[in-house]
């Protein structure tokens, strides 16, 4: 008798629950039920830390391993340092660190091109995406758009009493010397530096010279440069006054308490994807798992709830942005949003941003 | 009691493993046998061995150029990323940065190790000994990133120098994100290397010569400058090597202190392999590098020699 003991007790409303996951993956995901690929114990995503990686395991993770019981394991190395181990694992004939990775779609690109990912065209759930979800200049699907994102401009509200900055310049206003951010690599403000600086949207990618003067007057304000995180807690500490980051990041520290309003100038943000792909070299059944994991990652419910954590506009068509940011164009849902955001396609991101982070650095490390 | 339940002798385990290394060293041919000795030098020539494989690998990227359209290295050679690196104003003044935090960190650092490596195998107080050596340990269990953070939340708009500052009715000062941050970061870490490096060259320099030196009449100034010092000098080239090479390569302290604007050539090396997916410029940096230490260390071994770094003791 004793040993029944150890056996775990499922009470009415966990049998429903359980019940109800694995009938509703039937439904979203027909692959993750009737598969007979064999499951693996895990699969690893690679993801970005903070509220970024709370929300991949709420939205999707978690809900993953409820439909499937192969649990998820978070690698959270850096987007740029994932990307040649797995190149070289690919190159070598050795098993990628990863299963799947969370990745910009400029990164992803880049390793598309480079011929490392798994073409994704057969998931069942790309079907009525919107078309954002579909990678630019590229055939097939080597990676999936998830969602969309914009660099907003993020303040102190403290700092500017008489209201959120009107423009970029802003960045360059003496007033907040040493007190200005932007990410170390320029990524989220070059075509940005371009229009503020006096140029052309169809300046962009030849003539970028009206941008690096700008930088070179960004540069006499002693700017802070740093990633995700560093924003945070730039803005924690008091260290800055205004920033150039990704609306996920103003909203979480907001969310944490700190204080933190954001803003779209009337220059414009730059709106940018983030996507998930599947790296080449996997074992057949752990591929077959790491394509069911992204198909789930584009189910309405898993859209939902991911993005609304994230507070950004999901691929999956018709999802209600969250309460608090209904009418912010950092979530932008209306044509009109859109026009005062900046999508510059990836294919000229790829082939520009080595040289635009090479003048970059010439400008911020002289 | 069966002679099967007696339970057979053995020798201690230690006993055995040398019965059988000596065993294995009979394999090793006898006319050889002055050689023995140099068979333990094989791991580290083999971890030397796999260190060249790699910068040979790495040598070889550096002369091929990025396809952008493929993100591969181009097969035919090419010096584009030497030319790109030694071109660019930008590695230029990265280059001289490094270079120049590297001289001041390690003068800096040898002007305050010694004292601290001096008083630590001169004091007659246990006490003291034991407390600049538990002083002196202390950091090593502390990883760099953490010390790097540490002096964050002290040198910060509201840490712990700054509340004190703004408590005394000042304006906030900037401490942290600029160049002398990053030397401050860099001298701290530095500090116990260059310390446990002079502690044996101290240890050698005998009290009775400098009690001979007082004797004669000098004052504790002469007898420094012109007794401990030159005795000194191995110590102070070994350390000074060891903290110039190490500050010349470091990457953390100007990471996380320099608030992305005073990067080190390794920060560099790291952009182009990981930020713009170059490896080609990465390696061709890293290789710059190489070449920068190993020659300002060779000109160093040269002019001064190699300090308590070789003995040459016992040598014909």
């Amino acid at each position: 008798m004793r040993k029944f003991d150890n056996v775990p007790k499922i009470n009415r409303r966990q049998f429903l629950t359980g019940t109800a996951a694995v009938v509703g993956s039937a439904l979203v995901c027909p692959g993750l039920v009737f598969a007979d690929q064999k499951k693996p114990k895990e699969i690893i995503v690679r993801a970005w830390g903070g509220a970024w990686g709370d929300a991949l395991k709420a939205g999707v993770a978690d809900g993953f391993t409820a439909a499937t019981g192969i649990n998820v394991r978070m690698d959270f190395t850096e987007d740029n340092e994932i990307k040649p181990k797995i190149w070289a694992a690919v190159d070598q004939g050795r098993i990628p660190p990863i299963h799947v990775n969370w990745d910009t779609t400029t990164n992803a690109t880049i390793s598309a091109l480079r011929g490392v990912t798994v073409d994704l065209s057969d998931l069942s759930n790309l079907k009525g995406l919107l078309p954002l979800a579909k990678p630019i200049g590229l055939d097939g699907y080597p990676l999936v758009n998830t969602y969309a994102y914009v660099y907003v401009c993020a303040y102190r509200p403290e700092a500017f009493p008489d209201g959120p900055p009107k423009s970029w310049n802003v960045l360059i206003d003496p007033r907040f010397k040493g007190r200005v951010a932007l990410y170390d690599d320029g990524i989220g403000f070059n075509p940005i530096a371009v229009l503020v600086g006096g140029g052309k949207l169809e300046d962009i990618p030849d003539h970028m010279e009206p941008g690096y003067e700008f930088y070179r007057k960004l540069k006499k304000n002693e700017p802070l440069l740093g990633e995700d995180a560093d924003f945070t807690t730039w803005f924690q500490n008091g260290e800055i006054d205004v920033a150039c980051t990704i609306s996920v990041n103003a909203r979480a520290a907001k969310e944490k308490g700190i204080s933190v309003a954001w803003t779209v100038p009337e220059e414009g943000c730059k709106v940018d994807t983030d996507g998930l792909w599947v790296p080449k070299g996997l074992p057949p059944n752990e591929e077959y798992w790491a394509k069911q994991f992204v198909n789930f990652a584009l189910t309405r419910d898993a859209q939902k709830k991911w993005c609304s954590m994230l507070g950004l506009p999901p691929v999956y068509p018709g999802i209600e942005p969250p309460a608090d940011l209904v009418g912010d164009i950092s979530y932008p849902t209306k044509p009109e949003d859109f026009k005062k955001l900046i999508r510059i396609p990836s294919k000229v991101l790829v082939e520009n941003q080595p040289k635009w982070f090479a003048k970059f650095s010439e400008i911020f490390q002289g | 009691m069966s002679s099967s339940d007696t339970p057979s002798f053995q020798y201690p385990l230690s006993w055995r493993i040398l019965d059988r290394a000596e065993s294995v060293a009979g394999l090793w041919p006898g006319r050889w046998s002055s050689l023995t000795g140099y068979l333990f030098l094989v791991p580290a020539l083999l971890l030397v061995f796999v260190l060249v494989i790699g910068l040979v690998y790495i040598f070889d990227y550096s002369l091929h150029e990025l396809d952008l359209s493929t993100y591969r290295l181009k097969d035919a050679f090419s010096l584009v990323n030497y030319q790109a690196a030694l071109k660019s104003v930008t590695y230029r003044i990265v280059v001289l940065r490094s270079l120049g935090a590297s001289a001041i960190v390690t003068l800096i650092t040898m002007v305050l190790a010694f004292p601290y490596a001096y008083v630590m195998v001169r004091t007659r107080s246990s006490f003291t000994r034991k407390f600049l050596l538990i002083s002196l340990f202390l950091p090593f269990f502390i990883g760099q990133v953490v010390r790097a953070y540490g002096w964050l939340i002290i040198l910060g708009k509201e840490g712990l120098l700054n509340t004190f500052i703004t408590s005394l009715g000042l304006p906030p000062v900037k401490l942290i994100y600029n160049y002398p941050a990053v030397i401050l970061g860099l001298v701290q870490y530095m500090l116990p290397f260059a310390v446990l490096l002079l502690a044996p060259a101290v240890t050698s320099i005998s009290e009775d010569i400098e009690l001979a030196s007082e004797g004669l009449g000098a004052n504790w100034v002469q007898t420094f400058r012109h007794v401990v010092l030159p005795l000194a000098r191995p110590g102070l080239i070994g350390a000074g090597v060891v903290v110039f090479t190490l500050t010349l390569t470091d990457f953390a302290m100007p990471e996380i202190l320099g608030g992305g604007t005073t990067d080190f050539i390794a920060n560099s090396i790291y952009d182009g392999f990981f930020q713009i997916s170059n490896p080609g410029l990465g390696a061709a940096l890293s290789m710059i590098l190489v070449t920068l230490g190993s020659v300002i260390v060779t000109v160093v071994f040269f002019l001064a020699g190699t300090g308590t770094l070789v003995s040459t003791e016992g040598t014909p």
